[in-house]
């Protein structure tokens, strides 16, 4: 039993996931279903934000997560994002066309045929919304194992970000609270500059990284080897359906949905390491990242709140990270986010937190770096 | 039977230290080294800096992540590996520079 619970609380994503194609199928209004589980879900974590477990591990010291059902879930979010982008695509057909709005009957499902421009832009929120959620389980894939590192790729190149696979394991790992780590926000960077700022650095890093990987091996950039020429040309089918099904509206929805799901990736990112400060080749610990796991936060986003454990053991499934007592907000993401989309706010309550990490957290070295950021 | 492959073991042996542990099949072999309390050198345990790198002398481990990024042709030709990124196979034999 403590199993089949332990394994299926990870199921949130994939379980709103579907509920938020049912509402793009059933269309009308409830296409903001997305939306609104959205509003649904920064409410649970906000109410639950003072509740933090441990991971739980039985008397040998095993975890209870069943690594075969983890890892076919995962695997099986790729079908359901691909899915969400699909039914958006019909939609954005049925606007397109001008299909008159009617209510009709699939056996027994009842939905809207036909969509209005209010509804089409909900349609399009809502999916970029819970495709910028699933990319954690393009985090997830990143590491571990072989095949789960393509199909990270596969995720996050519906999204438009198929160097984050290979810029995450390969610079945010190593350079991690470090001015080289693009996806570290430093102190006085705002949520939207480091959207932009942390997607560019990656892409540009992943670009170097390829090129001097095809020079060692004495091959052109021009290569079928060419792993981000490639994660790019894995995003040519999503582009393609919503060229095909809605031209330049169809362009431009897929446009706002990679861009939705980037802010979403790059918020992640901004508050894992906000502010934090580490001396170039020194050791990451646990105090180089912020911790977020209260337990709804805990359970949505599969762990990936448990970052300071996650950063000093990569190679760790998710369901085994642990509280390493580390630097932590005490509050879930999704309030935290909340706080990020307005930059003053989040400056106000990052400060008492940054000068706690500055005072118990940083040692000398890291403080004389802290000071020369003027502002939080 | 499930549970006979599943908990199958291996051993890895260790040179010039001459050290000994016993792995689970498919388990990283990093982290089951750092539960032996082997002083194996590492950093970022994702396969990104190299600082574990050892060399495979004999057995067979499964990459979990391509190689060629840190380690160079020659090297993953002549049998280096990360060791935070190697499931391990078989019974192993490892040359690693231990940090005691």
């Amino acid at each position: 039993m403590k199993t089949i619970f332990f394994n299926l609380k990870y199921l949130l994503v994939p379980f709103f996931s579907l509920i938020t194609i049912l509402g793009l199928l059933k269309g009308g209004l409830y296409v903001w279903t997305g939306v609104l589980l959205f509003v649904f879900c920064t409410l649970i974590d906000t109410l639950t934000k003072n509740i933090h477990l441990k991971a739980k591990f039985d008397a040998n010291g095993n975890s209870y997560g069943v690594k075969y059902f983890q890892y076919f879930i995962m695997y099986l979010m790729l079908a359901i994002f691909i899915l969400l982008q699909v039914v958006l695509a019909w939609r954005i057909y049925q606007y397109v066309d001008q299909i008159t709005i009617q209510q009709l009957n699939f056996y027994s499902f009842s939905y809207f045929n036909g969509i209005t421009l209010n509804n089409l832009i909900g349609a399009i929120i809502s999916t970029g919304l819970w495709a910028g959620l699933g990319i954690i389980y393009g985090h997830e894939l990143s590491h571990n194992k072989k095949e789960g590192f393509f199909i990270s790729r596969l995720i996050m190149s519906l999204s438009g970000a198929s160097h984050f696979t290979y810029a995450h394991v390969y610079q945010h790992h190593l350079h991690l609270a470090h001015q080289d780590d693009p996806a570290t926000a430093p102190r006085g960077r705002n949520v939207y500059m480091h959207t932009w700022l942390s997607y560019a650095g990656q892409c540009k890093f992943s670009y170097d990284l390829e090129k001097e990987k095809l020079k060692r091996k004495g091959k052109s950039f021009f290569s079928l080897e060419n792993k981000w020429i490639l994660g790019y040309l894995y995003s040519l089918p999503s582009i393609v359906l919503f060229v095909w099904t809605g031209g330049i509206i169809g362009l431009l929805s897929i446009v706002l949905v990679c861009i939705l799901s980037n802010f979403l990736l790059e918020a992640l990112n901004f508050m894992g390491h906000y502010g934090l400060v580490r001396e170039n080749g020194k050791p990451i610990e646990h105090r180089h990242s912020w911790d977020n796991d209260s337990v709804f936060t805990d359970w949505f986003f599969i762990a990936i709140g448990r970052q300071c454990d996650h950063h000093v053991r990569g190679e760790t499934y998710f369901w085994e990270l642990d509280d390493v007592k580390g630097p932590n907000y005490g509050i879930g993401y999704f309030t935290l986010f909340l706080f990020t989309l307005i930059p003053p706010i989040f400056r106000v309550y990052i400060k008492k937190h940054l000068d706690n990490w500055d005072k118990k957290y940083a040692n000398k070295k890291e403080k004389e770096i802290a000071s020369t950021f003027k502002s939080y | 039977m499930l549970n006979f492959i599943k908990n199958k073991t291996y051993n890895v042996e260790l040179v010039p230290s001459s050290k000994n542990f016993i792995i689970k099949k498919n388990q990283n072999l990093l982290s089951v080294a750092l539960e032996n309390k082997i002083d194996w050198p590492f950093k970022c345990r994702v396969g990104s800096c190299g600082t574990c790198v050892c060399k495979l002398l004999d057995g067979k481990i499964s990459p979990e992540i391509d190689f060629s990024y840190v380690l160079n042709q020659e090297q993953i030709k002549e049998g280096y590996i990360l060791a935070c990124k190697s499931s391990v196979k078989s019974n192993i034999k490892v040359k690693v520079k231990l940090k005691k």
